[in-house]
């Protein structure tokens, strides 16, 4: 104790946040125990029946939509964030490391909105994308991108790359290049040595970003809410929809606590998973 | 590219310094990191089966020699062939050419064997072949039973040993050594060196070691090439490295050596006549050919070529014990010599003999042994 004496002072902030996270995380479990009274803010007696009703198809399928949602989003920002995050550690060129650093980095600080307002630029029937592929002859007329699941993923993928391109790069940083340089001397050529060493060697990172990817899609609410249009219903938009429009607080609240648990058990199999890789890793 | 290995070759025998074909030759392989030259025109011939040692300082550009050899880096100039085919632009996979790297680098996701068998599999050896020579290559090493470990379950020597089987299953053409014995504590070290030697010996396989420690260099290499600022200053037999240093940076750098202050007396042929002080001293007069009769040359001499004599003995230095030393198996005295040297004279008295007869304060005087005795053109210490 006496070794570290501001030690206490130090951590109080965080503690006071904790106190303050775990008393609201209370505050939405007892909402979700409790029964709603339509056009009423007030709820009124305890019930499991929030629950039982998440069981019903409609809101299943926004459970099962949102885990593929985020399973495909993370899938895809994997494979584009990888070879990025690659060039980025492995690159000799200085201009090229910059260039793939502010591409890559940047839209962490813009915000979800406003990159999100991005592509429904992009995205739109008169957008930028249909209107390019409309002048270069490759379509004849509009394809509809704008409130699909498909839109809802290629504007989270970009939303989710910063932070994907960060942990495979810390992982790629930390592969040490002899273990690449023993296997081309022992006649692996560049597919061989990537498929065997460095691929296998960064699997922590990949393990990491892609639950990180996972979470934090799991989360998002501007990008389906906007993008999606309400076609494309994932559990926050709906815990939205329930929360503000219906004032429906107890499901909501009923929602949030299923939709976290979800994503917290989904995070821990991934690290379950990973764990071995992760192991090994400590000890290179 | 053909044409130009045949034109290579044929320039090779005109000149017909070698009998057999060198296993690797460097031909004016020079190096550079942006202005500055890691390595400046390298030329160097190691014979098949020739342990060849690269000794320098850190940033000598040994290491950016052998990774030129290895293919790791691209040569800026001049060519380089193994075993008599050009390689100087073959990528490292295809150069067959087996490396243990100061970390040994063994695939930490993969088992003893497997890390073993990588090349063997890239070679597309077949199951049982490649099951029996992993044994083989583990058998050599001593690691038989150690396959299914896993690197981080070994030792630092035993990582070594998988290293070297790793290297030396593929039946390389060059066997390179990066400092391989620098991460071993020194007790290791030792019977390491010794395994090593015998184990390429036993093989024939042509090596080049890495190394910026005198004592491996000197112990196990058939010739050294001493480096210094990227360039090679001496190719030769350890023992010629140790007796007959061919300037100032490989006398200092390769075993101690006393500078005494000196001056040319006399020049016949290939001998050289030096005094120091009232001592005359035989040398080898190529390495002082610009000096003239009577100008001060440095003369180098090992401190086991010094030995103590009584003050005012004929042909001896006058000098006062400073400092003494207990080694275990010799005693080194540090000795003030005012005029004969700039520095403290060190001297290895073998036994212990030393110890008593010298002690610190007495006045002795100082014989130099007639053998091995160098002289240099005055200079500063390099």
């Amino acid at each position: 104790m006496n070794t570290r004496p501001f030690l206490g002072w130090f951590v109080s902030p965080a503690g006071l946040v904790a106190v303050a996270l775990v008393a609201a995380m209370l505050a939405v479990f007892q909402y979700s125990v409790r029964a709603y009274i339509p056009g009423s803010l007030e709820v009124s007696e305890f019930t499991w029946q929030n629950f039982a009703a998440m069981l019903r198809p409609l809101y299943a399928l926004a459970f099962w939509n949102t885990v593929l949602l985020c399973f495909e989003t993370a899938v895809f920002t994997l494979i584009l964030a990888y070879p990025l995050a690659y060039a980025l550690v492995r690159t000799n060129s200085s201009a090229l490391r910059s260039f793939i650093l502010i591409v890559s980095v940047t839209p962490l600080f813009l915000g979800e909105v406003v990159r999100t307002y991005s592509w429904m630029i992009v995205l739109g029937n008169n957008g930028f994308l249909n209107t390019l592929l409309l002048k270069l002859g490759l379509l004849d007329r509009p394809v509809q991108m704008m409130f699909t699941a498909g839109g809802v993923v290629a504007a989270l993928v970009h939303v989710t790359m910063p932070i994907m391109v960060i942990m495979l790069a810390a992982a790629l940083s930390h592969i040490d290049r002899n273990y690449e340089k023993a296997a081309e001397s022992l006649g692996a050529g560049p597919v061989r040595v990537f498929l065997t060493i460095t691929l296998p060697l960064s699997m922590p990172g990949i393990v990491a970003g892609f639950s990180t990817a996972f979470a934090w899609t799991f989360s998002a609410f501007a990008t389906p809410q906007l993008i999606g249009g309400g076609r494309v219903s994932t559990v926050s938009t709906l815990i939205y929809q329930l929360g503000f429009s219906s004032f429906n607080f107890p499901f909501a609240a009923s929602l949030s606590i299923i939709g976290l648990a979800l994503s917290l058990a989904v995070v821990a199999l991934l690290k379950k998973a990973a764990s071995p890789l992760e192991r090994m890793a400590a000890t290179t | 590219m053909l044409m130009r290995t045949n034109q290579m070759a044929a320039n090779t025998s005109v000149a017909g310094s070698d009998k057999a074909r060198p296993a690797v030759q460097l031909d004016g392989v020079t190096k550079r990191f942006g202005d500055s030259i890691a390595l400046h025109e390298a030329w160097l011939k190691i014979g098949s089966s020739e342990f060849m040692t690269l000794l320098g300082p850190s940033g000598c550009g040994k290491t950016t020699l052998l990774n030129l050899v290895a293919g790791f880096l691209e040569a800026d100039g001049g060519e380089i062939f193994i075993e008599g085919a050009l390689v100087t632009e073959t990528p490292p996979h295809m150069r067959e050419i087996g490396i243990v790297f100061q970390n040994y680098a063994l695939f930490p996701h993969m088992s003893v064997a497997k890390n073993v068998a990588y090349g063997l599999k890239t070679r597309g050896v077949d199951k049982k072949e490649m099951a029996r020579r992993v044994d083989d290559a583990l058998a050599l090493v001593k690691l038989t039973g150690f396959s299914d470990r896993k690197p981080r379950q070994l030792s630092g020597g035993q990582q070594q040993r998988v290293a070297l089987a790793r290297a030396l299953v593929i039946k390389p053409k060059v066997l390179l050594l990066d400092e391989p014995f620098s991460a071993l504590d020194k007790n290791l070290r030792g019977s390491m060196q010794v395994e090593l030697k015998q184990i390429q010996r036993e093989l024939g396989v042509t090596t080049i070691f890495v190394t910026h420690d005198q004592g491996e260099a000197l112990s196990m290499s058939d010739r050294i090439a001493v480096m210094s600022a990227g360039r090679i200053r001496q190719i030769a037999a350890p023992d010629d490295i140790y007796r007959r240093p061919a300037d100032r940076f490989v006398a200092s750098f390769v075993g101690d050596a006393n500078v005494l202050n000196g001056r040319l007396v006399e020049r016949s042929g290939d001998a050289a006549v030096v005094s120091i002080g009232d001592v005359r001293a035989s040398v080898p007069a190529a390495s002082i050919a610009e000096v003239s009769i009577g100008g001060s040359v440095d003369v180098f001499v090992r401190p086991e070529h010094l030995s103590v004599t009584s003050r005012g003995a004929s042909g001896s230095l006058p000098g006062t014990v400073t400092t003494q030393v207990f080694q275990g198996g010799h005693v080194d005295l540090y000795i003030d010599a005012p005029g004969s040297a700039r520095d403290h004279i060190l001297l290895r008295s073998p036994g212990i003999a030393a110890l008593s007869s010298c002690p610190v304060g007495a006045e002795i005087g100082l014989s130099i042994g007639s053998d091995d005795i160098v002289a240099f053109p005055p200079g500063e210490a390099p």
